[in-house]
């Protein structure tokens, strides 16, 4: 250490706004001061967190506590208070099936339905949306004119809400929509898309891709923006053919992303509802019930509100989910790794 | 392994012309570097070689045929790229073994060949290893190894020794001239280390601003500098450039006086009174001794390098002047030292910049 340092500086006369700011942040020197007393040191990391804590406690743990004792219970009241205890029941009669190939040997048909539902649309989806994702973020990593422009454009969808996208693709494919309207323009017969089943799935899944492909498409595209442009050129030195660079160089190279987007379109897909119900109401029938939509339907919308029996089923679709996210988490540790 | 013969090659991005009219021959396996300041378009014009950027005017032959249009996959060089460009997902193995792939070789030729490569760069313990997992030398011979492979016309190398320290510099340099000797092949070296250039090169080229100064050996370029350029660029520590005029008797005037009292000191048939730049390499400056000196230094800086010393003074026009000096202790910061130039090594400049020799 040097003994003989630049005299201090005069200290500059302090901003009004300074001071303003000082002097609200001194109102709480005391009340802190006395709470670090209260608590200790360690304590004070409680004192910042308590408000994140209480916020989750309330909106998202509590909510999940209440659920879990709605479906220990039964009736039709809401109030936790004025609802006997009965067990598993409402698990068990979930549960209670002929042959679980078979929905409608079920007791709950409906819940089976959108099980096997939202499983056939999360695989049909899965594969659309990376598919589609992954097709446009390779196109729009090339250099082609007005790549700004696209970039943009399907990404836009992403900004929209789910109901407001949906309500657009009903308009366009309902009876008299555009579409059938372009249909017959060009002499064909108008298709009844929300009365056949299959078209209803096809377009609850197309309606789906075409709202959150740009977020997954954003994805890949930063993970192919990753890839060193030199692994191109030396790959061109090297006389790879183009589809050999996309297999060997550029989807190795991307798979961590790839995988990333997979888990991430898994989980929203299951949770699937708001779109679809707007787009096509779940049906015809029940065609495109989702179990969302069952669970909504079993609380809300049924002469009976059957809340015991929907919380228990939510309770299921959680279970679901909380594996799906720990295998979301798995891959990111690893991947950091 | 190839010649090859470029012919006017130009190269703009936009508006900024890079490469300005490269006349160029490379004869088959000669190993030739191309120096030149940072900018100047030695990069550029390795990738324009190798087919990763397309001319705007020019023609490139490779043994005699026109691939100007051809792209790089067609034109069978390799590159060994300065950041070595590796793939970080594949096995050295796999690494070596890729554009051996694409060629469709059969298994065991692909085995052969890649055994062979590994064992010529040491890198048969380290086969199973990605890239990831190796020293910035072993990756350097897995760049070399995967060029090397495929026995390819021209080898190019784009400053593929700058990523590594000064020691293992110094031994990859010596493997390379070795791998040369070795197998042969035609190469094309881009560096700015001109000991790099000096040592590896049968001929060096030395560009600036996008055109050829001077192609020649690397004696050639050390001993006959083609102009001012080439004569600062190649030798280190740079040449002594001293402007200055033609005296009468054959003296050089510069500000500060004449150079030499006795005798004429210029090379005989130079135009009395002409504007020339006058050089000469430190180490051709002697302290005077007991001979009649040529000029009276004062001594600013004296570096030691143990078996050598640089003094760097200032003549008395204020010139300044670099000696290399053997004697460990040959002057004292702020001493005259009288030094002397030897004649025969005297390099003379034009106006132009345009070495003379009369
Ligand atoms: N793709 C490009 N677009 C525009 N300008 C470029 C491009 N590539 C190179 N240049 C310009 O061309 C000039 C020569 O670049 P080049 O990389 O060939 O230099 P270099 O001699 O290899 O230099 P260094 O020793 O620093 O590697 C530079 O001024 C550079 O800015
Ligand atoms: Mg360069």
């Amino acid at each position: 250490m040097s003994e003989t340092g630049p005299p201090p500086r005069a200290i500059p006369r302090e901003s009004l706004a300074s001071r303003l700011i000082q002097a609200v942040a001194g109102l709480l020197d005391r009340p802190m001061a006395w709470i670090q007393r209260a608590v200790g040191g360690r304590g004070m990391a409680y004192v910042f967190l308590a408000p994140n804590i209480l916020f989750f406690g309330l909106f998202v743990f509590l909510p999940i506590g209440i659920n879990m004792a709605m479906s220990l219970t039964g009736g039709t009241n809401l109030f936790l208070s004025e609802r006997p205890f009965v067990g598993t029941d409402h698990y068990r009669s979930l549960m209670q099936c002929g042959s679980y190939l078979d929905p409608a040997s079920c007791r709950e048909d409906h819940f089976w339905k959108g099980v096997s539902n939202t499983l056939k649309f999360t695989l049909f989806q899965m594969v659309a949306m990376v598919g589609t994702a992954l097709v446009t973020a390779l196109v729009l990593n090339r250099k082609i004119r007005g790549r700004g422009f696209f970039r943009a454009v399907y990404f836009f969808p992403v900004l929209l809400s789910p109901v407001v996208v949906a309500l657009i693709w009903k308009w366009i494919l309902q009876r008299d929509g555009l579409l059938n309207g372009a249909i017959t323009l060009v002499g064909g017969e108008k298709i009844l898309f929300f009365v056949e089943p299959g078209w209803a799935m096809f377009w609850a899944v197309f309606v789906s891709v075409w709202a959150h492909m740009g977020f997954y498409t954003l994805i890949l595209l930063a993970g192919l923006q990753a890839i060193p442009a030199d692994l191109y050129e030396a790959a061109e030195m090297d006389g790879t053919k183009p589809m050999r660079v996309l297999t060997r160089i550029t989807l190795p190279l991307l798979w961590p992303n790839l995988v990333v987007v997979l888990v991430l379109v898994l989980i929203k897909a299951v949770q699937t509802f708001d779109e679809v119900f707007v787009l096509t109401g779940g049906g015809p029938g029940t065609a495109t019930l989702m179990v969302v939509q069952y669970i909504y339907e079993t609380a809300f919308a049924n002469q009976v509100q059957n809340f015991g029996l929907a919380a228990a089923a939510s309770m299921l679709l959680g279970a679901v989910l909380f594996a799906l996210t720990m295998l979301q988490l798995w891959i990111a540790r690893r991947k950091a790794a | 392994m190839a010649g090859l013969v470029l012919k006017g090659i130009a190269k703009s991005f936009g508006p900024v012309e890079v490469l300005r009219g490269i006349d160029l021959e490379v004869a088959n396996g000669e190993f030739v570097v191309f120096v030149g300041p940072s900018g100047c378009g030695k990069s550029t014009l390795l990738r324009v070689i190798a087919g990763l950027e397309e001319v705007t005017s020019g023609t490139i032959l490779i043994d005699g045929q026109d691939v100007t249009a051809e792209r790089a996959a067609e034109r069978g060089l390799a590159m060994v790229f300065q950041s070595y460009a590796l793939y970080p997902h594949m096995s050295v193995y796999r690494n070596i073994a890729f554009a051996l792939e694409n060629m469709r070789l059969p298994r065991e030729e692909i085995e052969a060949r890649v055994r062979r490569a590994a064992t010529m760069l040491r890198l048969t313990d380290y086969l199973d290893r990605k890239p990831g997992a190796l020293s910035g030398g072993q990756r350097q011979r897995v760049a070399i190894g995967r060029a090397v492979v495929r026995d390819p016309k021209i080898f190019l190398f784009d400053e593929p020794l700058s990523n590594l320290d000064a020691e293992l510099r110094v031994a990859t340099r010596k493997e390379l001239a070795g791998l040369h000797a070795e197998i042969g092949g035609t190469m094309i070296y881009v560096t700015h280390d001109q000991v790099e250039a000096m040592t590896l090169a049968n001929r060096i080229v030395v560009l600036n601003k996008g055109r050829i100064e001077q192609v020649g050996t690397p004696l050639e370029l050390y001993n006959r500098p083609a102009n001012l350029f080439v004569a600062g660029f190649i030798g280190s520590p740079r040449m002594n450039l001293i402007s200055g005029r033609v005296g009468p008797d054959g003296h050089f005037e510069m500000p500060g006086g004449a150079l030499a009292q006795s005798g004429p000191f210029l090379p005989a048939g130079l135009a009395p009174g002409a504007e020339i730049t006058l050089g000469i390499r430190p180490e051709h400056v002697l302290p005077a001794g007991g001979e009649a000196p040529d000029a009276i230094l004062t001594v600013d800086l004296v570096e030691q390098l143990g078996s050598e010393s640089y003094l760097y003074g200032t003549l008395p026009g204020g010139a300044a002047l670099t000696l290399r000096s053997p004697l460990e202790d040959p002057a004292r910061r702020g001493e005259s030292l009288p030094v002397r130039f030897e004649r025969h090594r005297l390099h003379v400049f034009d106006a132009a910049g345009l070495a003379l020799r009369p």
